[in-house]
């Protein structure tokens, strides 16, 4: 090894190859200010034809390209050029200079990859790592390829990831091999397919040029190698058909956020490589007989045919037999009512005021909604405020009772002094919370605008009181923005804040202090995509964005930032019909998902893209149009030959016993970001435990079905139901039953149930104050939810279960 | 330069409602300032290109609920965080008292490779208004117990401070995301002790 100075610079000099996004990490010899700089990492041939590895910073690039051709000012990823260096040299250049590091070839006596292609180290003198590199794109393997092109190298025999060199000089050889023998594939040709497949998704602009540089590499420098044999041609082709097939993803995508612009042009080699190719194949098609793009169609389909053939035959082996999905039903397209008008609505109800044909009138709203001008009195009803069954009479009484209690609530607070507040953190850190968010609620609406407008005071003081009807729950953001639609129709402080309760009871979850709502509803969102785009859910899965945290504006204040205050009300009134099925507040989160998927997909969105996105379709979205999907979405997927179990607990639907796992969508849940993923890891957890605490049986936790009458649950993420047949059962039965609905604080859940075991084998040893019990070394816990469901947790995994029965089965 | 890969600052600023977390990032990026800005819900980012010692970085500044309750689902949002921004009301005490807390919150869900020295950055907002509740003095005092965290006070509606704050952020976002760079797969690597190095390499013109 030996470092150059401005003096010694060759007059010429030639990349063989090199290779970018590689940090200088360690070298004997060097100050320490040196190391840790990027540069690129080259194997150069000297003006005397002896080559070396040559490591060259960034910074002298940057000056080099310069003083030269622009075209050469951008450098690409891996790519090989012939440069000549011009003087001119400032002293900057010089002292740059000074910080090559060279490695002549001759000297070379073994290196090392290391760290997944990420590290590689050199050495001159056996025993001494002199210096050491880090590829910041993970690609060492490629340059290793090519420098084993130059130098013949063996395998050290105690470590594979070492090579020693053997013959320093060795290229007439590796020129006069095939191209299939070039060793720039290290690995057999089909690992090098999937590599190549998966890499091109994680990184298509690279993987290009890869692939590019490697097929100019035999276009320019192989000539000697290519003597007409047909087998290189096949290579050729099949290079080209994964470069061109990158060439669309990487220019159609904008990978600005994470690499230069770069244009094609640079990168590709002086020569153009079709021509250079066909001068050595294609004499007749450059003879007019036909053209060479024909002529290398031709090739790329029979590679592609052959390739396709040999990996069906490696893959029976290393992957999982896919089965065919079931496909949904065609989406029918459920054209929107008309509102539910004045007239339709007197004549719902009898002359005492009752409303007579409820579900009737529910079904109206759902098809169409409710006439502007009696949204006050229907909403009242659809809010729970007032009861479909009481007279003009009864609801004269409930307003003055229900105005009574109001105010009364109110006086709580509004009678409470200065001293008291000081001396009361909680409520005034409430107080505080409501205060700041009523300032920036709806500001820019005329209702709410304007300084010292007294609508927000009103907004203010319900909310305030909703405090102290509801001090567990106290203020969490977002129900001002609940409110502001209602108090801005109702105009009513009293009816304001009774159908501001009534909608908070049928969001509750959504606010708890552990969002286990919120949690819930992304994972059965998640569900829903998979079971009816499973496309997009598993683009999104690899996006990092399983866990649908990009929806969580959406379902925390049911699409209230979404939507213009008409469109709100109208999307509102629908959902609160109940209608057509449970949780149909998600459908509209898939119907969107749906319209936006192509752009999703298309655009190959990530992480950050995602939620952008979806963040700026904010009042950019058609309520009837989506209402209209949504409900098409549901017929689809609830007239489903495969419906799973799983859905229809979503829906609200009785179970069949069918377990979500029968067809192959776990690949999407088994994501890390996935709310479902984490259940999954500890579920994994779970088993260890449990494999350490049983009788020496490799233990699974699985929920089992028993008999029809029993629902049946399959542990979410498990996809082999041979699990159950193959158990040795420890058989743990829970009769869970329920006397009214969910009430947040464990203490009166446990009042509300009932819980008994049945457990042949193994007997739990102790049951737990929040109604769970102990078995082995974990504890199953049980909670009650809102609507009736009931979740058990089994060492920190939880499976939620709409059900009186549950089995719980330990195989 | 046009050699060099892009680089992209990922910033999260935390701090309890109301305290101007949103108010600061529009005053950034947009130059704008509103009393009508709503309560964040979920999250939100907005990016802007700044030169940083002659360098084009592109910061990713992320903005999300100040309520504690939604921080369960920040988790998502942090990771692979370059700098962390804690803002506090000058007005409001318990906002700044909540400091630790948001800062303690940040490390446990974020957990960067090496929390002691993340960067964070603390903005004291609202300095506009008459009614402080916290001294310039209380603040610093804060910050240079907590290793001496880089603090300014702020207006994000008269814009004052802002730039240079966001400057700083910029900068030590820099410093950090070239280490984690450098550091990511070299555990065993001799730590450098001259401060930062690798940010130093284009000039020496960083002085914080």
């Amino acid at each position: 090894m030996s470092s150059s100075s401005a003096e010694d610079i060759p007059e010429q000099c030639k990349d063989l190859f090199t290779q970018d996004g590689v940090l200088l990490k360690s070298c004997i010899g060097r100050s320490i200010n040196e190391l840790n700089s990027i540069g690129m990492l080259c194997i150069v041939q000297n003006a005397d034809s002896t080559k070396c590895v040559e490591w060259r910073p960034n910074d002298l690039i940057t000056i080099d390209s310069d003083t030269q051709d622009q075209e050469w000012a951008v450098v690409n990823t891996i790519g090989r050029r012939q440069r000549t260096l011009s003087g001119n040299m400032t002293s900057d250049y010089a002292t740059l200079r000074a910080r090559i590091i060279k490695i002549p070839l001759s000297e070379l006596k073994t290196f090392r990859v290391s760290r997944n292609n990420q590290q590689m180290q050199f050495s001159t003198k056996p025993g001494v790592w002199q210096m050491s590199f880090y590829f910041q794109h993970g690609n060492a393997e490629i340059f290793v390829a090519y420098l084993k092109n130059h130098v013949k190298t063996a395998k050290a025999r105690n470590d594979k990831n070492t090579y020693i060199v053997v013959e320093p000089n060795r290229e007439t050889q590796v020129l006069n091999k095939s191209f299939a023998e070039l060793d720039i594939f290290t690995e057999n040709p089909t690992d090098v397919v999937w590599s190549l497949v998966s890499n091109l998704r994680q990184r298509p602009y690279e993987t290009t040029m890869e692939a590019f540089s490697k097929l100019t590499d035999i276009v320019y420098y192989g000539n000697e190698a290519m003597n007409g044999k047909r087998d290189v041609s096949e290579e050729v082709a099949d290079l080209l058909t994964k470069s061109m097939s990158a060439m669309e993803d990487s220019t159609a995508v904008t990978r600005s956020d994470e690499y230069e612009v770069i244009s094609v042009k640079p990168t590709l080699p002086p020569r153009p490589c079709i021509p250079r190719y066909a001068l050595y194949y294609g004499n007749e098609a450059m003879n007019g007989k036909r053209d060479v793009s024909e002529e290398v169609a031709d090739l790329l389909t029979k590679s592609m045919s052959a390739m396709e053939d040999s990996t069906a035959v490696t893959r029976s082996d290393e992957y999982e037999v896919i089965s065919v999905k079931p496909t949904l039903p065609p989406r029918p397209c459920i054209p929107r009512g008309t509102p539910l008008s004045t007239e339709k609505w007197d004549g719902l109800q009898d002359t005492d005021g009752r409303v007579t044909e409820v579900e009737g009138v529910k079904q109206l709203i759902f098809r169409g909604g409710v006439a502007h001008s009696i949204r006050p009195s229907v909403w009242k009803y659809l809010l729970d405020y007032y009861p479909w069954t009481m007279t003009h009479s009864e609801i004269k009484n409930l307003q003055r009772r229900k105005t009574e209690e109001y105010f009364s609530m109110k006086l709580q607070w509004r009678s409470m002094t200065e001293g008291q507040e000081s001396r009361f953190s909680e409520y005034r850190e409430r107080k505080s919370l409501v205060e700041k968010d009523v300032n920036r609620t709806d500001r820019t609406h005329p209702f709410y605008a304007g300084e010292n407008n007294p609508n927000l005071i009103v907004l203010q003081d319900i909310l305030m009181t909703y405090v102290m009807y509801n001090f567990d729950l106290g203020y969490v953001q977002g129900m001002s923005d609940i409110l502001a639609p209602l108090l801005l129709l109702l105009g009513n402080e009293v009816d304001s804040f009774w159908c501001f309760a009534g909608f908070m009871e049928k969001i509750a979850p959504n606010f708890d202090m552990d969002q286990a709502g919120m949690k819930q509803q992304l994972l059965h969102l998640q569900q829903l995509l998979t079971f009816a785009s499973p496309e997009l859910a598993q683009h999104l899965a690899q996006k990092d964005s399983g866990n649908m945290y990009f929806c969580f504006r959406w379902l925390l204040v049911w699409f209230k930032r979404e939507f213009s205050h008409r469109d709100i009300m109208r999307l509102w009134e629908v959902l609160w019909t109940g209608l057509p099925c449970a949780n149909f507040h998600l459908f509209i989160c898939v119907a969107i998902l749906d319209t936006e998927k192509d752009i999703l997909i298309g655009k190959d969105y990530g992480f950050t893209e995602v939620l952008k996105h979806v963040n700026d379709l904010s009042m950019r979205l058609d309520v009837d149009k989506i209402l209209s999907t949504a409900e098409g979405i549901y017929h689809q997927i609830v007239s489903a030959p495969h419906l799973t179990d799983q859905i229809r607990v979503i829906l609200g639907l009785p179970t069949i016993g069918r377990s979500h796992t029968e067809d192959s969508h776990s690949d999407t849940e088994d994501k890390e970001a996935s709310p479902k993923a984490e259940c999954s890891r500890t579920n994994e957890a779970s088993r260890s435990n449990a494999t350490t605490n049983g009788n020496g049986t490799n233990q699974r936790v699985l929920f089992a079905p028993e008999a029809d009458e029993y629902d049946r649950f399959i542990w979410p993420g498990e996809h082999n139901s041979n699990y159950i047949k193959t158990a040795k059962t420890l058989y743990i039965r829970i009769f869970v039953r329920w006397r009214h609905r969910l009430v947040s604080s464990p203490t009166e859940a446990s009042t509300a149930k009932t819980l008994t075991y049945i457990c042949p084998v193994a007997t739990p040893t102790s049951f737990e104050p929040n109604g769970g019990f102990n078995i082995g070394s974990g504890t199953v816990l049980v909670y009650f939810g809102a609507t009736g469901s009931v979740t058990l947790e089994y060492n920190g995994i939880q499976i939620s279960v709409v059900t009186k029965t549950v089995w719980a089965l330990l195989a | 330069m046009a050699s060099r890969k892009k680089v992209l600052l990922k910033v999260i600023i935390l701090g309890d409602s109301g305290v101007g977390k949103t108010s600061l990032m529009n005053q950034f990026v947009n130059k704008k300032f509103s009393n009508q800005y709503k309560a964040t819900i979920g999250a939100d980012f907005l990016t802007k290109e700044v030169i940083v010692d002659d360098r084009i970085v592109t910061m990713q500044i992320w903005d999300t609920a100040g309520q504690e309750r939604f921080q369960s689902l920040g988790m998502a949002f942090f990771r692979g965080a370059d700098c962390c921004v804690l803002v506090f009301d000058v007005t409001a005490p318990n906002t700044f008292k909540s400091l630790e807390s948001w800062r303690d919150e940040f490390l446990i869900q974020a957990s960067p490779r090496d929390p002691d020295n993340f960067p964070f950055v603390i903005l004291g907002n609202k300095v506009d208004l008459e009614n402080r509740g916290v001294s310039a003095k209380r603040a610093q005092q804060w910050c240079q117990s907590k290793n001496d965290l880089p603090y300014f006070e702020t207006s994000a509606k008269e814009a004052v401070n802002v730039e240079l704050a966001f400057q700083t952020i910029a900068r030590n976002a820099l410093a950090q995301e070239t280490e984690a760079e450098l550091y990511n797969e070299f555990p065993d690597q001799i730590k450098l002790n001259a401060n930062d190095n690798a940010r130093n390499r284009d000039g020496d013109n960083c002085a914080c």
